[in-house]
């Protein structure tokens, strides 16, 4: 951007424009690029409502467009519908996470100390890990009473694996002289796990548990799809078989949105716990 | 004559059962009170493993390690280590890391000034609050002497603890540790190869060789404190103890010899 910003104002407004972005501060030049990336993702959509309206064979969907899209979604912040929606699609994402952390952190922690244990789990939980979760539904549905519980045990089995695997990786990088030194300064065990192994693998734990947000969040839609009459999963289908094509663009905006802020906030959480200084 | 406060007698040590000779043979040691003893050899000797057998982080086959009178069955607070790694905790500040003894203690509260006064001391009054990866290898190890120190330690186990530093630092930490060694009584005993190290620092060296690991000699440098390295008597000492290395060499070659013929 040097280059840029030695160019004379007579250059022209592109050149304008560069030199005035090579002017700005980092962040302000990082602001201005993910608006533009927004704004482009915005302006393709835009351009597919239209083609999508202009061809006689798709013109029924045009409102998937931008347009009705914000029309609708408005509609739904409005009626208050759509925070029912969200908080039982929520309420099963974090149960099932709360689920894959009690379970996934101790099973890391073993895997990832014990040499032999890690030999004998690793072919299963590999196998097991590229199982679609989806693929438990008839054994999730036999297993449980409700619907609820049963896309719960779905979720469950989707962070698990994220988690013992970064669980795990910390728990592996952890310097065994750490330990001689905590002991050789009168640590007990309760110390030891709170004071150096705690810290040590947190930033792994939210590692993994960012990656199983991921694929909680990516497979909480379509187990939605399945019995249960509430959360955006089911939303999505209602509006599909009632024909509320700009109701459903909506769902699908606001899927991404919670994602993104889900993401966010894990991001954030491996942040404030990692330890390394650049 | 001071009264010594750790003791070994009769200790013999296999790493595992099928060792030919043991990785330490019939050691007998006392080491005095309040004074700083070196134990030099080279690598393979078991200097550390003895150390390491002081501090309650190895038991030994055969024979017993007391400290003031009790066998040690665990490691203490009150007979801290140094390794040759500081291993300090990059999730905690400076100040953090050099209280942590106190903390596990439960008494951080109490000698909160204590940790304070210590890191004035070992000379990082301006980087309390700083992460520790950002200080240099040696203010890293210095943080090291002061969480060994804040648990008011009767004895301090220094494991090569300055073999890793520039030469700069090295030389004035080893005659910082010495003068801290006197001036708050603690009995240290130092593992090295470093045989300039071991005259710029002990009261007594002892030498040891390998295979098997066992004492072969020791030497008092009688020498004051601060100790000047450009000295005659310093230089005497020094030439003298790398004659004793070799004539120990020496005997291991013939005895090598004598096997093979």
């Amino acid at each position: 951007m040097t280059t840029a910003a030695t160019i004379t104002p007579k250059a022209g407004w592109f050149a304008n424009a560069m030199s005035g972005y090579g002017k700005m501060p980092l962040w302000m030049q990082s602001a201005t690029n993910a608006t533009l990336g927004m704004t482009i993702l915005l302006v393709l959509w835009w351009i597919g409502g239209l083609l999508i309206a202009s061809n006689p064979d798709t013109e029924a969907f045009a409102n998937f467009a931008p347009g009705p899209t914000l029309v609708s979604l408005w509609h739904l912040i409005e009626s208050g519908t759509l925070w029912e929606t969200i908080y039982s699609s929520l309420y099963r994402i974090i149960i099932g996470l709360f689920w894959g952390i009690v379970i996934g952190v101790p099973v890391g922690v073993l895997v990832g100390y014990f040499l032999n244990f890690r030999q004998v789990a690793n072919m299963p939980f590999q196998f097991l890990r590229m199982i679609s979760p989806l693929a438990w539904m008839p054994i999730a549905v036999l297993a449980f009473e409700t619907w609820d519980q049963a896309i719960i045990f779905l979720l469950a089995m989707a962070t698990v694996w994220p988690i013992i695997f970064g669980t795990a990786h910390g728990v592996q990088r952890i310097d065994p002289n750490w330990f001689r030194v905590a002991k050789n300064l009168g640590a007990d065990g309760y110390q030891m796990l709170r004071r150096v192994i705690m810290p040590a693998i947190a930033q792994d734990v939210f590692a993994g548990i960012r990656l199983a947000i991921g694929v909680a969040w990516v497979v909480l839609v379509p187990a939605e799809y399945l019995g249960v009459t509430s959360g955006l999963g089911y939303a999505i289908n209602d509006a599909r078989d009632t024909l509320d094509y700009d109701k459903l663009a909506a769902i699908v905006v606001v899927i991404g949105v919670i994602g993104y802020l889900l993401d966010f906030i894990a991001m954030k959480l491996i942040k404030r716990y990692s330890w390394h200084v650049e | 004559m001071s009264a010594s406060n750790i003791w070994i007698s009769d200790l013999t040590h296999y790493y595992n059962k099928k060792q030919k000779s043991p990785t330490l043979d019939n050691i007998n040691l006392s080491i005095p009170k309040g004074q700083l003893t070196a134990l030099i050899g080279r690598s393979g000797c078991g200097k550390s493993t003895l150390l390491q057998m002081m501090a309650g982080l190895l038991f030994p086959s055969d024979g017993a390690v007391r400290i003031n009178g009790q066998t040690i069955v665990k490691p203490s607070a009150k007979w801290n280590m140094m390794f040759q790694k500081p291993s300090l905790y990059p999730w905690m500040t400076v100040r953090e890391n050099a209280a942590l003894g106190l903390v596990f203690a439960g008494t951080y509260k109490e000698k909160a000034d204590r940790v304070e006064e210590l890191l004035d001391m070992v000379g990082l009054k301006e980087h309390k609050d700083k992460n520790v990866q950002q200080l240099s290898g040696g203010q890293q190890q210095r943080v090291a002497l002061a969480r060994s120190l804040a648990t008011e330690p009767e004895i301090l186990l220094l494991d090569e603890p300055f073999s890793a530093l520039d030469a700069f630092t090295r030389t004035a930490l080893q005659t910082e540790v010495a003068q801290i060694c006197h001036d708050q009584n603690i009995t240290m005993v130092l593992v090295t190869h470093d045989i300039e190290e071991a005259v710029a620092m002990a009261d007594k060296v002892i030498i040891m060789s390998h295979n098997p690991g066992k004492i072969v000699g020791e030497k008092d440098i009688p020498l004051h404190y601060p100790r000047d390295r450009s000295s005659k008597d310093f230089a005497t000492l020094k030439e003298e103890l790398f004659a004793e290395f070799e004539k120990i060499d020496l005997e291991k070659q013939r005895e090598l010899e004598a096997m093979a013929s």
